[in-house]
């Protein structure tokens, strides 16, 4: 916890007044607004958090919103005539009389006194001619909500503050904010949405950066990680530390009160791939981890058995549906190849399903039960493709155990303090789904059925990131409709109380479903085009806001969370980890 | 926020428990006068001046004289600007037996902004003051208000409407008290300015401006150098002699500034004895107004010595104000084309001053009479 002096203490003294509050009789201030004239010379930017002096000896921090130049002309035509009848030669003789005016939203209200005379704060508008200053770091985790983050842990003994990032100001301020853990990780709200354009909103980054964080905070030993890699192998070194660590950039980390090092305790799980069996090789981008596995999908592995049921075919089925018949089959090759049923008995490969009856007799499709053969043969083309003509090498007709895992036993062997990487980067798009799906499905499984007598192991919280979220939870069901979205949904809803945990990464929040984005406490938004931007996923930033959005440099980021009153903009240290695989440990 | 008319009420109340107070309909109204009241003013000074024919310069004879803007970064000598304002509300009327009084409440004030090197305006200094107004003798009371109005503060002043001032009696001729208020709130405006104007900390070398024509205070500024008055609407009735061949030729004012070409001025004729100056300087191409008066200031320098001006002085301030054409206050003011931006600036360094009308009117009213009990 940050040295905490009262909000403002650093005090007027210091701090210089850079302008005051005005209003107007078309512009009046209000208990959400206010707007004040910067003296000449001065210089704010948007995200700036300002204090103005308020009733009662009181103090209201506010949110640079936007900032104007306001001047006497009446109108353009008049600066053109008053240009010398639009000379651009020479210096205006008096320049134009013009101000720089900067527009607030209220944050808080902050009373010094003990005890407080106001106990609800004081939102009358800020008075005019108010003097503002920038905030001091004390005075912005009033503004944002934090310092009651502080009372609670002093109150209770327990951490919850999770360093998020920095705030950079234009005076030059460099301010700690935290994320409340009870808001991350459950039980008052839990998830993490980032979104962003792909390369300048260093997504990823930020995921990898919060992990440490967490992890590092608020107890290591009780959260288990997943991540899912699905670029180059961005996520395969991530136990290697990054030689080129800059000492500003440790210093950066240990400003935040954590140590810049790569991920302890990490697991590799690589899918098998079609050169696996003669090279040994995974399907996976760059060098290979020192200590991995790999794991295949065999027939078995997909469908399941009694005692394990598996992901199911369903995840492999990504096409409308709107009368159920592929679901209706899929219901009986399931029920058939898991019970071994009679005529189901042959069935163990992926061969014999899509070539053997009971589903093929030479080659011509037979109906099942209620099904056609129509609708069989529709089936077993589509299917065909996924795991066998497109497949990237993942399904095999047999799984050694010995040379290659299945994926549920792995993932229900997590531990807390450990991280398990599941590289997904070269597989295709039915079988990101499948592993993606297959991991939630288990995650959810154990937490949800889970008596904690029955697995005193498990980790307190698991954290599970992936990227591109649209792909499983999209906003319109459609063509590529997943089965997927049902267990997404679930863990969005109920994640929160089961203490599982999804950081999810898009470029485009409004591609994702609603409701997924809805369970999201914590939402960050990096560069992202105005387009986007007018979709009503992001009704919850303010119009003017929105604006600065689209200028935000690489490593700057929006962020909301539910106890901050405005979304604030932040930045963060790059991780400490090998965060592509290119650069080497020499 | 304090009623800032606070101080007028002991007054006030007295007005309305010794008299019969006939308001005015509603609230205080605004008692505007003639919009070109500077032309009037221009008119009335100029007197005698009807024709000019003395060129009071040397060595320059010609008629008109082209100059090069000279800016401030090359030279900058004109750096006060001041200027003043008067706003006059009528009350109400007053009535004592058959005697009558209007009463009238003026807002008056003066300005002076200094320009920094970088161009850059802040105001040196400006006073506002709020003014009771009545026909001190026509009432009986006159005194008392009077007195009470002089223990409100310095902001507050009483003034009689008829005493007499040599000003406003050429401004205003004619007894009707009504009338002479507003040219009183100018004349008393006059002494503001004159006030500020002999208080600024002037080095050698820095000139003021300021708006307007010259009045009678000119004779108490003898010990006061460096100012010109620059005057945006003036009289039109002068008639120049234009140096020229064969003795030149006579011209009246539309055909003198006709011939005025852009970034130029008129040579410099003696006006009152040769106690001041005149010329006028064109700011602006005449093919951008519609009117060859447009876009002209008439320049006023006080000469005390009479003796014929260097015409490299005047070239240096003409120039100086040629340069002054940029910014203007084009769409704030009819009179743009002829404003300096600075003076617009000084002006309205005084009017923001002021309390707003809706201010005034809701807090200048008539204390109530209820069963003969005065309610404040």
């Amino acid at each position: 916890m940050p040295d905490e002096t009262q909000a403002g203490e650093e005090s007027a003294v210091n701090r210089r007044v850079v302008g005051k509050a005005s209003a107007t009789e078309r512009e009046p201030n209000s208990s959400e607004k206010f707007s004040f004239w910067l003296r000449a010379e001065e210089i704010v930017n948007p995200f700036d958090i300002v204090e103005a002096g308020q009733m009662a000896d009181t103090k209201t921090f506010g949110l640079v919103t936007n900032i104007k130049q306001v001047t006497d002309a009446p109108s353009h035509l008049s600066n053109y005539i008053s240009s010398d009848f639009g000379s651009t030669e020479g210096e205006p003789q008096t320049p134009r009389q013009g101000a720089n005016v900067a527009e607030v939203s209220v944050l808080a209200n902050y009373d010094p006194s003990e005890p407080k005379r106001y106990p609800m704060g004081i939102y009358m508008p800020v008075q005019s001619d108010s003097p503002i200053r920038f905030a001091d770091e004390a005075g912005i985790h009033v503004a944002l909500g934090i310092d009651k983050m502080f009372e609670y842990e002093k109150e209770y003994k327990e951490k919850v503050t999770i360093p998020a990032g920095l705030i950079q100001m234009s005076n030059g301020t460099k301010v700690r904010v935290y994320l409340d853990k009870r808001y991350v990780l459950g039980p008052e709200g839990a998830h993490v949405n980032i979104a962003g354009i792909s390369g300048l909103a260093t997504k990823t980054s930020y995921a990898m950066f919060l992990i440490q964080s967490i992890l590092q905070t608020v107890g290591a030993k009780d959260i288990a990680v997943i991540l899912l890699n699905v670029k180059q192998n961005d996520l395969l070194v991530i136990d290697k530390p990054r030689k080129s660590v800059k000492p500003e950039e440790h210093e950066l980390w240990e400003f935040l009160g954590l140590r810049a090092k790569p991920f302890e305790n990490v697991r590799y799980l690589l899918p098998w791939g079609k050169e696996t069996q003669t090279t040994g090789v995974p399907n996976c981008f760059g060098d290979l981890p020192d200590q991995f596995q790999t794991y295949a999908y065999s027939l078995e592995d997909v469908v399941g058995n009694r005692a394990n049921p598996g992901p199911g075919l369903n995840l492999l089925i990504r096409v409308p549906d709107p009368w159920d018949t592929l679901g209706a089959l899929i219901g009986e090759v399931q029920q058939g190849v898991s019970n071994q049923e009679s005529k189901w008995k042959t069935v163990t490969t992926w061969d014999a399903l899509l070539n053997g009856p009971p589903l093929m007799d030479r080659g011509i499709p037979q109906g099942v039960g209620e099904v056609k053969a129509s609708s069989v043969g529709r089936f077993v083309r589509i299917l065909r493709r996924v795991v066998k003509n497109r497949q990237s090498g993942l399904f095999v007709q047999q799984r050694a155990p010995r040379k290659a895992c299945n994926l549920g036993e792995e993932i229900r062997k997590i531990q807390g303090g450990q991280t398990t990487v599941v590289d997904i980067a070269k597989l295709t798009d039915e079988e990101r789904a499948l592993v993606f799906g297959h991991i939630i499905q288990e995650v959810y499984g154990m937490y949800a059925e889970a008596n904690l007598e029955d697995r005193p192991d498990l980790p307190k919280k698991v954290i599970i990131f992936v990227d591109e979220l649209n792909k499983y939870a999209p906003s319109h069901r459609g063509d590529s409709e997943s089965s997927i979205l049902e267990y997404v949904l679930d863990i969005a809803a109920r994640g929160r109380s089961l203490g599982v945990v999804l950081i999810s990464a898009e470029q485009f929040m409004s591609e994702v479903h609603g409701q997924v984005v809805g369970n999201c406490a914590t939402k960050v938004i990096g560069r992202s085009d105005s387009s986007e931007l007018s979709d009503a996923s992001y009704r919850f930033i303010a119009q003017d806001v929105k604006a600065h959005l689209t200028r935000l440099d690489k490593g700057e980021l929006l962020l909301s969370h539910p106890i901050y009153r405005q979304p604030v903009k932040i930045e963060f240290p790059r991780p400490a980890y090998q965060s592509i695989g290119h650069e080497r440990t020499g | 926020m304090k009623n800032p008319f606070e101080g007028l009420r002991p007054a006030l109340q007295v007005i309305v428990s010794e008299g019969k107070v006939l308001p005015a309909t509603g609230q205080a109204v605004e008692d505007l006068m003639r919009p070109d009241h500077a032309e009037v003013i221009d008119s009335l000074r100029m007197g005698d001046d009807k024709l000019m024919e003395v060129l009071l310069e040397t060595p320059n004879r010609k008629p008109y004289v082209e100059l090069k803007p000279v800016y401030r970064a090359e030279r900058h000598p004109l750096r006060y600007f001041q200027d003043g304002s008067a706003r006059t509300f009528f009350l109400g009327d007053v009535t004592e037996g058959v005697r009558r009084s209007p009463i009238n409440v003026a807002q008056i004030g003066a300005a002076a902004v200094f320009r920094k090197d970088n161009g850059q305006v802040n105001v040196y200094h400006a006073i506002h003051q709020i003014v009771l107004m009545m026909d001190k003798k026509a009432v009986s009371f006159g005194d008392r208000v009077e007195e009470l109005v002089s223990k409100a503060g310095a902001r507050f002043k009483f003034h009689d409407t008829m005493e007499l001032d040599g000003e406003t009696e050429r401004t205003s001729p004619g007894k009707e008290p009504r009338s002479r208020a507003a040219h009183k709130a100018h004349h008393l405006m006059a002494q503001l300015e004159d006030e500020l104007g002999r208080s600024l900390p002037r080095e050698k070398g820095q000139w003021l401006v300021l708006d307007g024509s010259l009045g009678k205070d000119l004779h108490s500024w003898r010990d006061v150098s460096e100012f010109i008055g620059v005057t945006k609407s003036f009289s039109k009735d002068p008639i120049f002699k234009i140096p020229g061949a064969r003795g030149g030729q006579v011209a009246n004012l539309y055909d003198l500034l006709a011939g005025l070409p852009f970034s130029a001025r008129t040579c410099a004729f003696s006006a009152r004895s040769g106690k001041i100056a005149v010329w006028y300087v064109r700011l602006r191409e005449q093919k951008h107004m519609d009117y060859p008066l447009m876009g002209v200031i008439k320049v006023e320098y006080p000469n005390p010595a009479a003796e014929a001006i260097p015409s490299q002085i005047i070239d240096e301030i003409s120039s100086a104000l040629v340069a002054e054409r940029q910014v203007t206050p084009h769409g704030k003011d009819i009179r743009w084309h002829a404003h300096l931006y600075a003076i617009y600036l000084a002006e309205q360094a005084v009017k923001n001053g002021f309390v707003s009308t809706e201010a005034l009117k809701a807090g200048l009213k008539w204390p109530t009479q209820t069963a003969g009990v005065t309610v404040s």
